[in-house]
């Protein structure tokens, strides 16, 4: 009944892992060839592979996982996928319904631990229940804001027979999407953003959501206005236009920083505004006469930021509505990008070159182009995710797939594998710290299981590099529990997983590494040995406003 | 003060609260009822927060699927009812009764009453119990409609 219901939905992958409440799910699967399933390591690698699946693909991502340890290895993943807004279906299972409640064995209460990282959540006692509550929960994840819905179906429901029947169709009176639709204001924003001295768009997450980036740009170019992206919008707007600020927020470029910092009227679109952006709220844009804020969820209207205008609806919706009404451009305008690019030229991103050891944006710097503004770049968390931010050179939308809102390390791996199967038409590249790697490094075996053609490229600072960097400059100086030096040889480790791979110390090797690594069909690690001291820059210190961020110290 | 309408299931109620919990509020007090109409509940919940703050307690709430409306009844006029059941020691309740109480029983441990008001109409009359001598009280949440009439 579940996997009808599945295919009926249009799934083709699930990534899963079975266990005792799952089994009779699991039973049936090879009766069901359409859904190709994936066995994972660990829960926590099948809901990073369906987030990145999700995110490359736009389908929604599945997961499986059996009760008690099974599915509680899911939340972080779960919460992973409802910080960013990616749709995920989990499909838990259940000790048998009359078990509830009695502590069985591998019985948790699923529904509770997941129902503040998921957007809905269902327990099925019922078999009846069952080809409506997976409708909805498709409806759900995929609609609106997306998000995770977990289902949590109860051993007896899954060993039920009962009669396919074709789910009605939605009936959600709390769910109500068109009722929460606003763009009465869409002509007033497009007129103030014309008439704006010095207007600043910022676009994120939504952007790319809702397939917006063409509208984006079309409206940036009608209007005059640069736009930058948050770290989750990167992607969502050609970095190298005359326009682009890139990206904002506490460790964005300069040019961006000053130009949020002195505008007139910031526009935000599909973006939730949170500190990571503003810094201190108390000094965030504090020029600006009027904010305009953009977003399909209404509740983020005044949540950190309280907007003059607001539209709240799905980003393209709200940019196409607003493209018809851009008027005559206020004459300042001219003097107010002449002087953005003033700012680039002044706070360019820098990094040292010539110290002896291999830089990480040097490293980036090669991959990038290797990408040719198509491949997908999956990054962990940390420096390692801020570096291959600020070195995305993309001349055209792109998917820049991170951990922005929960910052999960370990996400970078199983994401680019999920990735990977949502578009094996590109290239897919796998950013991550050493850290973060070794956190879901079993999934390597999913890679190889695949042969999937990821490029695994591992910044190895032999620290924890960004709580390092914290650290020394906003912890006094002491560096407590960040050396990694007691780490497994990823040489061997790759070996022994069964994939090819090459240690890299210098910059003359990084090339011929990269080159090996393209030739080769299949999963490809290689060992970067960078600078341990590598900082990201430019930063926000702490507790300050975006005016007090700080650059590369010195310039060589 | 918000006016909460949603749907009868058995994780309604942990939505809401936990919702609640998360964004930092403090209900102070809370009634749950039926609707009128079948299978929906209304909620009122009494939280502490500036008008500012109860705003977005309302907008999150709205994005909960098992929440069909929600309505900031805070600065309007309202009908606000609350009920006080109360055990006293003292057979002599005339005092009591004078002032609306009503008297569900009497016993040899006491008679019991009931009274309801707006809540400093209960809070008074609690205050009042005192001196009959309180056995238990038993006081319920607001239930609030908008004064239309």
């Amino acid at each position: 009944m579940v996997l009808e219901a599945l295919e009926r939905e249009g799934v083709e992958f699930i990534f899963g892992y079975p266990g005792g409440a799952n089994l009779p799910i699991y039973q049936h699967l090879p009766k069901y060839p359409k859904l190709r399933h994936i066995l994972v390591r660990h829960e926590q690698g099948a809901a990073h592979m369906a987030d990145g699946y999700a995110r490359a693909c736009g389908k929604p991502g599945v997961v499986f996982a059996t009760s008690g340890p099974g599915a509680l290895n899911l939340v972080t993943g779960l919460c992973t996928a409802y910080m960013d807004s990616v749709p995920m279906i989990a499909i838990t299972g259940q000790v048998v319904s009359t078990q509830l409640g009695r502590d069985a064995f591998q019985e948790s209460d699923v529904i509770g631990a997941t129902s503040s990282v998921t957007k809905h959540s269902y327990l099925v006692t019922k078999i009846e229940q069952l080809p409506r509550v997976i409708h909805e929960a498709f409806h759900i994840a995929t609609t609106g804001r997306p998000g995770p819905v977990l289902i949590d179906i109860c051993k007896d429901v899954q060993q039920a027979i009962a009669e396919p029947v074709t789910p009605a169709p939605v009936h959600l009176p709390g769910y109500q999407l068109n009722g929460h639709v606003r763009l009465n204001d869409a002509r007033r924003a497009a007129e103030a953003l014309s008439a704006a001295e010095r207007p600043v768009i910022l676009a994120g997450h939504g952007v790319l959501l809702s397939h917006a980036e063409n509208q984006l740009l079309e409206l940036a170019e009608k209007a005059g206005a640069p736009v930058g992206t948050t770290l989750l919008g990167i992607g969502a707007f050609p970095v190298n236009h005359p326009l682009a600020l890139h990206m904002t927020g506490f460790m964005g470029t300069g040019w961006n920083l000053k130009a949020v910092q002195n505008s007139d009227l910031l526009m935000m679109v599909g973006m939730r505004i949170d500190d990571r952006v503003t810094a201190k709220l108390a000094e965030f844009a504090p020029k600006v006469k009027t904010f305009i804020h953009i977003d399909i969820d209404g509740s983020e209207m005044g949540k950190n930021v309280r907007p003059d205008i607001e539209l709240v609806a799905d980003a393209r919706q709200a940019l196409e509505a607003m493209l018809p009404h851009i008027g005559k451009l206020d004459e300042g305008r001219g003097r107010w990008l002449a002087q953005i690019d003033a700012w680039r030229e002044e706070h360019p991103l820098r990094y040292t070159h010539s110290n002896g050891h291999l830089q990480p944006q040097d490293v980036l710097i090669d991959m990038y182009k290797r990408c040719r503004s198509e491949a997908v770049v999956v990054a962990d968390v940390g420096q390692n995710q801020i570096w291959a931010a600020l070195w995305w050179n993309y001349d055209r939308p792109g998917l820049f797939i991170n951990s922005g809102g929960a910052g999960t390390m370990g996400f970078a791996l199983p994401a680019a594998i999920g990735a990977k199967f949502g578009r094996p038409d590109l290239p897919v590249w796998c950013v991550a710290g050493e850290g973060g790697f070794v956190m879901t490094a079993q999934e390597l075996s999913v890679a190889v299981e695949h042969q999937l053609d990821i490029k695994i490229v591992l910044l190895n600072n032999f620290s924890l590099g960004m709580v390092r960097q914290f650290q020394d400059d906003f912890y006094g100086g002491v560096r407590s529990h960040v050396d990694l030096t007691h780490m497994p040889d990823f040489v061997k480790l790759a070996e022994a997983y069964g994939l090819p791979s090459r240690r890299v110390d210098t910059l003359a090797e990084v090339g011929p590494a990269m080159d090996e690594a393209e030739r080769t069909k299949g999963p490809f690690l290689i060992d970067f040995h960078i600078d341990p001291e590598a900082n990201v820059y430019p930063i926000v210190p702490l507790g300050k406003g975006l005016n007090d961020f700080w650059e590369h110290p010195e310039i060589d | 003060m918000l006016s909460v309408e949603v749907e009868d299931g058995t994780n309604t109620l942990t939505k809401v609260s936990g919702l609640i919990r998360r964004k930092g509020f403090h209900v102070r007090a809370i009634s749950v009822g039926p609707s009128q109409v079948p299978g929906r509940f209304r909620m009122t919940l009494a939280i502490d927060s500036g008008h500012a703050e109860a705003d977005q307690v309302r907008k999150q709430l709205e994005r909960l699927i098992e929440v069909i409306s929600v309505e900031d009844l805070t600065g309007h006029e309202l009908h606000s009812r609350e009920l006080v059941v109360a055990t006293v020691s003292a057979k002599e309740v005339a005092h009591l009764t004078e002032r609306g109480a009503k008297v569900l029983g009497a016993g040899p441990d006491g008679t019991t009453i009931e009274f309801t008001g707006d809540a400093s109409e209960v809070s008074d009359f609690v205050d009042d119990l005192a001196s009959h001598g309180i056995v238990d009280v038993v006081r319920s949440g607001p239930v609030v409609m908008r004064r239309t009439a």
